[in-house]
């Protein structure tokens, strides 16, 4: 079968981390020829650092986070303060079609490689720029990350326990995935855009705004009651049961709810706890919700000595919404993703083979392609620097002793 | 606001609650001419809020779908009949993509299976959301925010570790398997554009969606052999100290991560020798010893206002910022100066700021927004004057359109 782009698209990915990475990641998923570029001292932060192992251990090389958002690139090394790595960047940007980037605002236009320049060189390329909290305004310079980003977001203020003040950052630095979907949308409105006027652009996507599209709800909730949202922790506003219970066993936890009188009364029924159903605490919808610690209470104490599987096959039969709280070995052995092949094997050097999750969106005719592994430091120089701008084995040579390219990560220096 | 971008893309959209109509959304402002289609009784996302405090609730919409439904025409049309599902099929002769998220099997019972649709009309892509794929054992469930985040491996490792784990807030995982369905529209018009595909069928699953962002649980579990566990205010125990701190006046959270940000947070707390300290100096010490860093870190921001703290950390490029509340992110003087928030002026929730248009376009100048339909807001214009329907007959299709009291 064939590819979205067939690499008739190529990329130029400067990026980091998660965000802009993910971007690159799922353009190569379409069958983009995505090129990511590396400094050999300021490589991608998400490889982790050298401290964490003798060389010869090749430490990063081995995060695992690295090895999966950048899945199906071609790796290359520039350095990039050095004019020569920026001229290296340039003649690349002049055959390219898409430039992402995430590094702070400044960064670019400091390598000369602003969007101005860019421009200049390729009228048809479209770059993309991920910076945290956007360019211009106040906090333009301000540093964040993934979890910084989700707080600014408003995120983390309301996850807390409905009955306690710390709040909590999620388990997946949410800013970053969340970036790097909406930007993968923008640069591929911006290539449909380009079909039609044959002219790039540059996008700006400042993360925390991308973010905040996801709290709407409570945006908009602030605005109409005038009060702060509050949060709900693993409660429901608006009715009760709504929680996490435990079931017998070690992290045997199990989501439920049931909104309506029926559902209740379906629950418990199942549970084997009938006689609650007609309790008068928890009668109608308004006394469940106002004894909601007395009616938590009591579901934990049915299901404590149930196993899961138990509880969530009757809970399933009797038609109840009912999950278990799945640790990451159970999402890997989780019966419905297993079964949609979900997750996919990839070999890659150092690491060897593991499962990855596959692709999100299942295409008919023009599957997407994720079993390609992450690039090592510098793995593609060669085939990059002499296949796509011709250049000898001898100018090759030439940039690898001159520190341009490399191979090797060379040693943080304190004192830079 | 919305631009122009994808202004040659023509929509049908299907889809009700969160996921698909944020999906359709981000076409629709971003050019995309995006025709809702709802049943006479409005879709179910029309009734969930928020609402305004002591006042009637919006009979038409509320806050939620206030949002999710910018820029988009509204029609309504009872697909069990078949003059509804005649004026779809009139409408997807001219259509891109058709957007969907009714349980798997629900369009084959109306007798417009996704297979006969693309034998019809080549040119045509059609999305397909759902809770859980179009095939596999659980196929048929039912899932809310509740348990998809659980099921999706987002819950487990939040909370304290000897408590339940922690949910977390809102909507989120819905919103990401919308950006997974936008972007398989996008993919879809690019393989015909630049490919050689004609339509196709795409196929998502929420669950796979929200699966797709727990790459440190799913991946990070296969490398190091050890599950995730709740590690408190912390984000993990690892190499590094991302986490939500106590302040003097509410909290901050504070991602150090690399030698140079652990170098500056030293530096800030007037501890410059720290880190060179022998438990701190590297990477790998930081992890071994992460329970004495954390002490010393949280004593000192306890001491310590969230704004200061915020300007100090900042001064010093560390990623820390004060946690803050709704009212504060609506106020925050950055999104103010860089005009994030756009007011609309909605026909029942009157002038509202919402999040405005996330991507910045450069290629021309974004026009306001136009605020989500009313119910059948353009049955005259779509079916009246595009099909020539004729009005009595757009009467009758579309009868007990003012009653938003059933779903499909």
């Amino acid at each position: 079968m064939t590819t979205i782009l067939e690499k008739k698209v190529r990329v130029l990915d400067l990026s980091m981390g998660w965000a802009g990475p993910l971007l690159g990641m799922l353009l190569a998923e379409m069958g983009a020829e995505v090129i990511k570029i590396e400094d050999t001292q300021f490589f991608d932060w998400w490889r982790g650092s050298i401290s964490m192992g003798p060389p010869e251990m090749q430490p990063i090389e081995r995060a695992s986070t690295f090895n999966t958002v950048n899945r199906g690139k071609i790796g290359v090394t520039l350095d990039l303060n050095n004019p020569r790595g920026i001229d290296l960047v340039k003649r690349l940007a002049a055959t390219a079609d898409i430039l992402l980037e995430n590094y702070s605002p400044g960064i670019m236009k400091r390598f000369g490689l602003d969007w101005d320049v860019l421009h200049s060189i390729n009228p048809r390329l479209i770059m993309i720029s991920m910076p945290s909290f956007g360019y211009g305004g106040p906090e333009t310079n301000a540093r964040g990350y993934g979890n910084t980003v989700e707080a600014m977001a408003g995120v983390t203020g309301l996850t807390r326990y409905h009955d306690a003040e710390q709040p909590y950052t999620l388990s997946n630095a949410l800013g970053d995935p969340v970036s790097g979907l909406t930007g993968t949308f923008g640069v591929l409105a911006a290539l449909h855009e380009r079909e039609r006027t044959g002219k790039g652009q540059w996008i700006e996507l400042a993360q925390v705004e991308g973010a905040i599209e996801l709290m709407a709800g409570p945006i908009v909730e602030y605005q109409l009651s005038g009060q702060e949202p509050r949060a709900q922790g693993n409660r429901n506003r608006a009715y009760a049961p709504h929680g996490i219970y435990r079931c017998a066993g070690d992290g045997a936890w199990i989501a439920v709810a049931a909104p309506t009188d029926e559902q209740w009364r379906a629950l418990a029924a199942a549970l084997g706890i009938d006689h609650l159903a007609e309790d008068s605490r928890f009668s109608d919808a308004a006394r469940r919700k106002a004894n909601e610690d007395a009616l938590d209470a009591e579901l934990n104490r049915a299901m404590s000595t149930m196993a899961i599987e138990d509880v969530l096959d009757r809970l399933k039969t009797a038609g109840l919404y009912a999950a278990p709280v799945n640790s990451a070995a159970a999402v890997l052995a989780d019966p419905q993703i297993t079964d949609r092949g979900y997750f996919v094997a990839v070999d890659r050097a150092v690491v060897g083979t593991h499962l990855y999750p596959g692709v999100v969106a299942r295409f008919s005719h023009t599957p997407l392609k994720g079993d390609e592994p992450a690039p090592l430091l510098g793995e593609h120089n060669g085939d990059v620097f002499r296949g796509m701008l011709g250049m000898t084995d001898t100018e090759i040579a030439e940039l690898e002793a001159a520190g341009v390219i490399g191979t090797a990560p060379r040693q943080y220096s304190k004192a830079s | 606001m919305r631009y122009r971008a994808l202004s040659d893309i023509r929509v049908i959209d299907l889809t009700h609650f969160i996921a698909g109509p944020y999906a359709t959304k981000l076409l629709a402002d971003y050019g995309a001419e995006v025709i809702k289609v709802e049943p006479p009784w409005g879709e179910g996302g029309r009734k969930i809020g928020p609402f305004r405090a002591n006042g009637e609730p919006s009979r038409d919409r509320g806050g939620l779908f206030a949002f999710l439904n910018t820029n988009k025409l509204g029609i309504t049309l009872d697909l069990r009949d078949r003059p509804g599902r005649d004026a779809l099929l009139r409408l997807l002769g001219d259509a891109d993509l058709m957007v969907e998220n009714f349980a798997p099997g629900t369009l084959a019972k109306l007798g417009i299976a996704p297979s006969e649709l693309m034998a019809r009309f080549p040119r045509l892509s059609i999305i397909s959301i759902s809770n859980f794929g179009q095939d596999g054992p659980d196929r048929d469930g039912i899932l809310n925010d509740l348990t998809l985040y659980a099921r999706g491996g987002w819950t487990y490792p939040v909370g304290e570790p000897n408590r339940e784990p922690l949910t977390p807030p809102g909507s989120l995982a819905q919103y990401i398997g919308g950006l997974y369905a936008a972007i398989a529209a996008m993919q879809a018009m690019l393989a015909r554009k630049i490919g050689t595909a004609s339509g196709q069928h795409i196929d998502i699953s929420l669950l796979e969606a929200a699966v797709a962002t727990m790459i440190y649980e799913t991946v990070t579990f296969q490398y190091a052999g050890v599950v995730r566990e709740r590690a408190g205010r912390r984000f993990a125990v690892g190499p590094f100290l991302i986490v939500t701190l106590k302040c003097r006046d509410g909290y901050a959270g504070l991602q150090c991560v690399t030698d140079k940000q652990f170098e500056g947070l030293c530096d800030l707390m007037g501890r410059p020798e720290m880190a060179r300290d022998q438990r701190f100096a590297t990477a790998l010490q930081r992890m071994v010893n992460n329970d004495a860093l954390l002490e010393i870190v949280a004593a000192f921001f306890l001491k310590h206002d969230r704004g200061w703290l915020y300007r100090e950390g900042q001064r010093r490029a560390i990623p820390l910022v004060p946690i803050p509340s709704i009212g504060e992110v609506l106020e925050w003087e950055q999104t103010k100066a860089r005009g994030f928030f756009e007011t609309i002026d909605d026909p029942e929730l009157g002038r509202i700021r919402i999040p405005g248009a996330p991507l910045r376009l450069t290629s021309h100048r974004p026009e306001p927004s136009r605020p989500a339909p009313r119910l059948g807001e353009h049955n005259q214009e779509i079916l009246g004057n595009r099909l020539g329907i004729d009005a009595a007959e757009i009467a009758r299709m579309s009868a007990g359109t003012d009653s938003v009291a059933r779903t499909l």
